[in-house]
């Protein structure tokens, strides 16, 4: 998350300990989820593991979390949900991308965050939406704007899933930017040890 | 504790299936449909997946997954049905709304397709054991470090949500409401995650120890504890999936070019 970082954030080198991340942050992903869903809360908060891996290991490792959380839930509650993966990568590529460049730190930089992680969300889903469910997402407020718009086109589907994609994003990343303040320095450079200079 | 998987030894004609060849049928139950475009050849591969399961004793399972999707699906047809835009033809009307013969039929394609999908993928996950899937792929070249994450979810998910409950009695002790208003539920988010994210963040920093002590990272090749072994049908079901896939090409290239191929 700091500029001090030297090397490329593409290293597909990934040391034991940002291999071990990947679980846990799709068990965050998954436990996001199950309490949003128990606190009835109108967002889905699914990604905080993926933006947080992305956060302390890199754009690959918070792609895999995420990319890996949606074929577990494929593979254990909702086979089409497999797909939404693609999102789910794209948005740990930009979350990353961004801490990388030392752009968590302030909050506009993290509103920034927040509306590109959403963008790519929006960008990458609408397709899917269409392609398998006609434009709909399932959700009660983005469907009824769908429905109001005449269902059908790729405007109507994107302000669907616009309607509930970026508050979750920025929601989401204002909170993992508040939780990676709080870490403890050593966990943090347990999964940063590869890239580490003393030049600053 | 209980397992997020889904697979079910039942000792099944499925079960002794290789989880490739299983695969190889997902593709093909979800490309040949594809392919032909043609409703009956869903609604065929949708009977063929349902029977499989019924076969292999595990149909009962597939209620829940069923329910995810099915209920997406009733709102697509709802939304189709009698919001589409665009010329239409009318087949009844309900107080204001009128149903709508175009946003109908549009609608059961998407039903047939996604119910296709579940089936087909309901026929792979009830009967796969997760762990003989990675092994499948780690032999065809797959990075064993990368088995490992996917082998591990199985067991960290369930601990880290059996984890769940105890950390909402413990703040709900400390007279966390998580209950109320929008504002009040929102507040309770964070106290709920954040013990979570912490205690997984430190158990990931012993079991990478312990997975280097174990020489998880050694460039010696790995070998298998357990080995699969495929029915004998195994090779000629994967034959019959593959000529099959061929065949719809075959039959697609045709109907481009204009030759009728289904009985009109």
């Amino acid at each position: 998350m700091s500029k001090s970082q030297s090397g490329s954030p593409w290293s597909l080198h990934l040391s034991t300990a940002s291999l071990v991340l990947i679980p846990a942050a799709i068990g965050i992903n998954y436990v996001g989820k199950l309490f949003a869903s128990m606190l009835k809360l109108p967002l889905w908060l699914d990604s905080i593991g993926t933006c947080l891996s992305a956060c302390l290991a890199g754009p690959i490792v918070g792609a895999l979390a995420g990319f890996l959380t949606n074929v577990i839930y494929g593979l254990t509650m909702d086979p089409i949900s497999t797909v939404y993966g693609i999102t789910q990568a794209g948005i740990g590529i930009v979350v990353g991308l961004m801490a990388w460049h030392g752009r968590l730190q302030k909050w506009p930089g993290i509103l920034l965050t927040g509306l590109l992680a959403g963008l790519v969300a929006i960008v990458i889903s609408t397709p899917l939406n269409i392609i398998f469910w006609g434009g709909s997402t399932g959700n009660v407020w983005g469907d009824a704007v769908f429905a109001a718009m005449g269902s059908q086109g790729f405007l109507a589907s994107a302000v669907d899933e616009l309607i509930v994609d970026l508050p979750d994003k920025i929601v989401v990343l204002f909170i993992v930017a508040g939780i990676y303040k709080v870490l403890p320095r050593s966990l943090v450079t347990l999964y940063q040890a590869k890239d580490e200079t003393f030049d600053d | 504790m209980k397992s997020i998987s889904l697979y079910e030894e039942k000792h099944s004609f499925l079960n002794g299936l290789s989880p490739l060849t299983k695969l190889t049928y997902v593709v093909v139950a979800i490309c040949v449909p594809l392919l032909l475009g043609l409703r009956p050849s869903y609604v065929a591969f949708i009977a063929l997946s349902v029977a499989l399961l019924a076969t292999s004793g595990v149909l009962a399972k597939t209620k829940p997954i069923v329910a995810v999707s099915g209920f997406v699906l009733l709102t697509v047809v709802i939304i189709q049905t009698f919001f589409r835009g665009g010329a239409y033809t009318e087949l009844f009307r309900l107080g204001p709304l009128v149903a709508r013969k175009e946003g109908f039929e549009y609608s059961i394609g998407i039903l047939l397709n996604v119910l296709n999908i579940v089936f087909c993928f309901c026929v792979f996950v009830l009967t796969t054991k997760p762990s003989d899937m990675m092994q499948a792929m780690v032999r065809r070249g797959a990075s064993p470090r990368l088995g490992y994450v996917f082998v591990s979810l199985f067991q960290i998910i369930p601990q880290m949500t059996e984890r769940t409950s105890t950390i909402a009695d413990a703040q709900r002790s400390r007279g966390m409401r998580t209950e109320g208003s929008l504002g009040t539920r929102i507040k309770a988010f964070l106290p709920l995650i954040s013990p979570v994210i912490m205690s997984s963040f430190t158990d990931t920093r012993e079991r990478s120890i312990a997975l280097e002590v174990r020489g998880f990272s050694s460039k010696e090749p790995k070998t298998f504890l357990n080995e699969f072994v495929a029915s004998r049908a195994d090779a000629s079901v994967r034959v019959a999936l593959l000529v099959v896939f061929a065949l719809s090409v075959v039959a697609r290239v045709a109907l481009t070019m204009g030759v009728s191929v289904w009985p009109k």
